[in-house]
């Protein structure tokens, strides 16, 4: 692959380059939006999940 | 989605993002969020501002740094990055205030066609159910899995 083309792939890429970056490990097992986070469960709790093939 | 976006930093599971948003209020650093719900292999979406000194995110902040398109089209785009490393997952969204929820929903709206390419789009709506996403409609919440999984 030229570097054009290269390029021109990572451009219409939907994902950019993504650098790892250790640091933010740190947030692993924090509970950063509870209020979001509750709700979310609320809905999942009422609803369930549901099946992916009543939508296809 | 159509849209230029940030680049941004991850961790090696992909479910912590961080992103420098510039515009005419300066540098303001946001996070994006995936976090696991109660329910297997469902993880809610949050994103916000951080704040160095609580270490904290407020996801009620409102910006204006003129860059809310760029800004969810880097949200979109992690959406990608995550389900790449969790392709079995389900993505629950709720916006922190009817606002940001209107926002998702444009979000959604603009860009529909490419996300209906990879992706099923739900809408939690006012019956308290889920349907397939509908432009115009009022939703509270928002779930999105890859076209592929198999649930």
């Amino acid at each position: 692959m030229t570097i054009e083309q290269t390029i021109e792939k990572l451009n219409k890429s939907k994902v950019p380059i993504i650098v790892i970056d250790k640091k933010l490990e740190r947030f692993k097992g924090q509970n950063l939006f509870p209020e979001k986070l509750k709700r979310a469960n609320e809905i999942l709790a009422k609803t369930g999940l549901p099946k992916i093939t009543d939508f296809r | 989605m159509k849209y230029p976006k940030y680049n941004y930093r991850s961790e090696s599971s992909l479910q912590f993002f961080e992103f420098i948003s510039e515009g005419p209020k300066g540098l303001i650093k946001k996070m994006v969020i995936y976090t696991e719900t109660t329910t297997e292999n469902v993880y809610n979406l949050g994103f916000g501002d951080y704040n160095e000194s609580t270490n904290g995110i407020n996801d009620l902040s409102v910006t204006n740094n003129g860059d809310s398109q760029k800004v969810l089209a880097t949200v979109a785009s992690t959406i990608y990055a995550f389900i790449e490393k969790h392709p079995n997952a389900w993505i629950l969204a709720t916006g922190s205030t009817s606002v940001r929820t209107r926002l998702y929903r444009m979000g959604i709206t603009n860009n529909l066609t490419e996300i209906e390419e990879d992706f099923i789009i739900l809408g939690y709506s006012k019956r308290e159910e889920w349907e397939k996403f509908v432009v115009g409609e009022d939703y509270e919440a928002f779930l999105l899995t890859k076209k592929e999984n198999k649930n």
